[in-house]
């Protein structure tokens, strides 16, 4: 008896902190409603299946901030989010950034995030600022997003979106989140008027390649990479040849044997060092560079799924130009 | 010679060279494995005609490297792991056991990451080397002069952990996004990728250290006759240390600088072969150090051949047949006593 008496006494406590904590945030902000998953339809193939849509509908299920009222508070805890919130809303409504986008080397809009405080992506460092809308990435730590939860701060997963339909539908839902519609519509036509200048001749044979990232990963089917790649008019070796899926390693030798006429190194302008790009330096790459076509693609153009991407379809589309114009020479 | 009555024993000249045949077929059979398919023949006939086609390169600056180090880096593993159990009278002294070869590991990644080395070539093996000094000698403060098997492995785990801690931290405190994720590397060690610059830079200092140790071998076998007999044989103990942990620094260091620190190889050898060389901490030096060469690149191959990705890190097929042994070791030991 003792010992259910206690149990409820404990239990009654927990409530008690937990209606505390609820109080603390604004009571406007409890009433948030669910958004619907828009995202998930498009920003998979049908193909893949229910648990991949299911992954990325949390990405928006989450999403609370009432539609109709422009976000005053915006936190963003992730670098895609940074540069997604830097792009659609007012400079006066992002609070704080993380670290990582105020990096020249790893950021696309790092003068105008070294202007906000940096965060390091952590739940408490965003409640600090009262939030009313908190953006996550899509591998936030799950403890965190239940907290920002808990204490009733709407928060809005940006994914990681695996086709060029995704990435402006992602584009589309956070301006709809911040209130910005407009500045969505605009962000998208920019991109695709970019990505309409790149013609692809369908009678050509394509140039193979193959991407080499640090760490000896590299991209294959059912990727937003391989579709920048098919974009740009370059055919994927990984994909096609080696029906690789997603992201995986590949050992040095396979590539090299592979011969692409496009080497695609994902690597950034200049870094501290790192064993992991010290990989692209490789003695195989330099011996076999001369009979291939190298470029470096740094990671801020792709990594995310912003309209960065169109510069990226931009320069393989050049590279792809090269490998043709050096395949002919020979 | 009591030591004679072990038994097993076999000659000494034919036992160095069967082993380094093993070691040479080990490294030709390592050469031939890999991920992609390779007319070994061709690459072997286009890299001699210095042609550098596709295959002759896969050959030249991938398969070439990864067996050569395996091989040196092995052979350095199993050298010193034989010197130092033959300073510490200990046969636990192994360099990833007492934390050598961790200390190495800490000095190279304070000098990679830190961007020194690219001041000048040899920085990198040199971070190792000094890495591996400080750990040597900070553990012959505790356990020099035959303390007792527990006051080294317990300073073995102290030295260990506080380098591997210091790893972490050099690492962390790195600002590129990468490094925080290249822990297991540098703590389990790893052959996949390396180039031939790396196998140039690492073998000048770690052949200066094979000379240092296999030098130290007559003393070593007056040691096991007690300190004192030795000094009254005439050789000088101080020099003596100082030789062999210089020895040990320069080729665990300049090793372990290139392929991160590999654990239980210079358990596994010299407990292997020691029974073969009756007992002599002189004659187990060579001995050892080809038969830490095989186990490695058979750990190599190993790592090669189970179909994990991505692959296996190479101390991790090393501490599986290490570990067990190594509690084995322990567990006689402590029978014995």
């Amino acid at each position: 008896m003792r010992g259910r008496a206690d149990r409820r006494a404990g239990l009654s406590r927990m409530l008690g902190a937990y209606r505390a904590l609820r109080r603390v945030a604004s009571p406007k902000r409890l009433t948030a409603r669910p958004l619907i998953c828009h995202a998930s339809r498009d920003v998979f193939p049908r193909k893949e299946g229910r648990a991949r849509a299911f992954a990325a509908c949390v990405c928006f299920a989450l999403c609370a901030s009432p539609a109709f009222a422009k976000p005053q508070r915006v936190v963003s805890l992730n670098l895609c989010a940074d540069e997604l919130a830097l792009r659609l809303a007012d400079a006066s409504v992002v609070k704080s950034v993380t670290w990582l986008s105020q990096d020249p080397r790893n950021a696309n809009l790092a003068a105008k995030a070294a202007a906000l405080p940096a965060n390091d992506g952590h739940a408490e460092e965003a409640l600090a600022y009262d939030p009313d809308l908190v953006l996550v990435g899509p591998f936030a730590d799950p403890a965190s997003n239940a907290l920002l939860k808990q204490v009733g701060a709407p928060i809005v997963e940006v994914g990681a979106p695996r086709t060029l339909e995704g990435v402006r539908r992602q584009i589309r839902d956070l301006a709809a989140a911040l209130g910005e519609p407009q500045r969505g519509e605009a962000l998208v036509a920019e991109m695709d008027a970019r990505l309409a200048r790149v013609s692809v001749d369908p009678h050509e044979r394509r140039p193979t390649a193959m991407v080499l990232q640090p760490n000896g990963f590299t991209v294959g089917r059912g990727s937003l990479a391989d579709e920048i790649l098919t974009r740009a008019g370059l055919d994927n070796l990984a994909a096609r040849r080696l029906d690789i899926a997603a992201d995986a390693q590949v050992p040095l030798e396979v590539v090299a044997s592979l011969a692409p006429d496009v080497l695609i190194l994902d690597r950034s302008e200049e870094r501290a060092p790192s064993l992991a790009e010290a990989a692209l330096d490789h003695p195989a790459i330099v011996a076999l560079a001369p009979r291939m076509t190298v470029v470096s693609l740094p990671a801020r153009l792709w990594t995310c799924g912003g309209p960065e991407i169109a510069e990226a379809v931009e320069r393989l589309a050049v590279a792809a130009a090269a490998a043709r114009v050096a395949r002919a020479t020979q | 010679m009591s030591a004679r009555a072990a038994g097993a024993e076999i000659a000494y000249g034919p036992l160095v060279f069967a082993l380094a045949a093993l070691t040479l077929a080990a490294a030709v059979v390592s050469l031939s494995l890999g991920y992609a398919r390779l007319d070994l023949a061709g690459a072997i006939s286009d890299a001699f005609a210095g042609r550098s086609t596709v295959a002759a390169v896969v050959l030249e600056q991938i398969r070439l490297p990864r067996a050569a180090l395996g091989a040196v880096v092995g052979f350095s593993l199993g050298l010193a792991g034989a010197a130092l159990q033959g300073l510490l009278r200990n046969p636990l002294a192994d360099p990833g056991v007492i934390g050598v070869s961790g200390g190495a590991a800490f000095g190279a990644v304070v000098v990679f990451y830190s961007g020194l080395a690219g001041a000048f070539a040899l920085a990198m093996p040199l971070g190792g080397v000094a890495g591996a000094v400080v750990a040597a000698l900070s553990l012959y403060a505790l356990v020099g002069r035959g303390a007792g098997t527990m006051t080294l492995i317990l300073a073995g785990v102290t030295v260990n952990s506080f380098a591997g801690a210091l790893t972490a931290l050099a690492l962390n405190l790195s600002p590129n996004p990468y490094a925080a994720y290249e822990i297991m590397f540098w703590l389990m060690g790893s052959l996949a990728d390396r180039s031939l610059p790396q196998l140039w830079l690492a073998a000048p200092l770690t052949v200066a250290g094979w000379a240092l140790l296999i030098a130290s071998a007559p003393a070593l076998d007056a040691l096991t006759l007690g300190e004192d007999t030795a000094a009254s044989l005439g050789f000088d103990l101080g020099r003596l240390r100082a030789q062999l942990i210089a020895g040990a620094a320069l080729a665990v260091g300049a090793a372990v600088a290139v392929t991160g620190a590999i654990g239980f190889v210079g358990l596994v050898a010299p407990h292997l072969l020691r029974p073969l060389v009756g007992n002599r901490p002189g004659r187990l030096l060579l001995v050892s150090g080809f038969g830490g060469a095989i186990v490695l690149l058979v750990a190599d191959i190993v790592v090669r051949l189970i179909p994990v990705h991505p692959e296996l890190k190479l101390g991790v097929a090393t501490a599986l047949i290490g570990a067990p042994l190594l509690y084995g070791l322990i567990d006689r030991m402590r029978k014995e006593a």
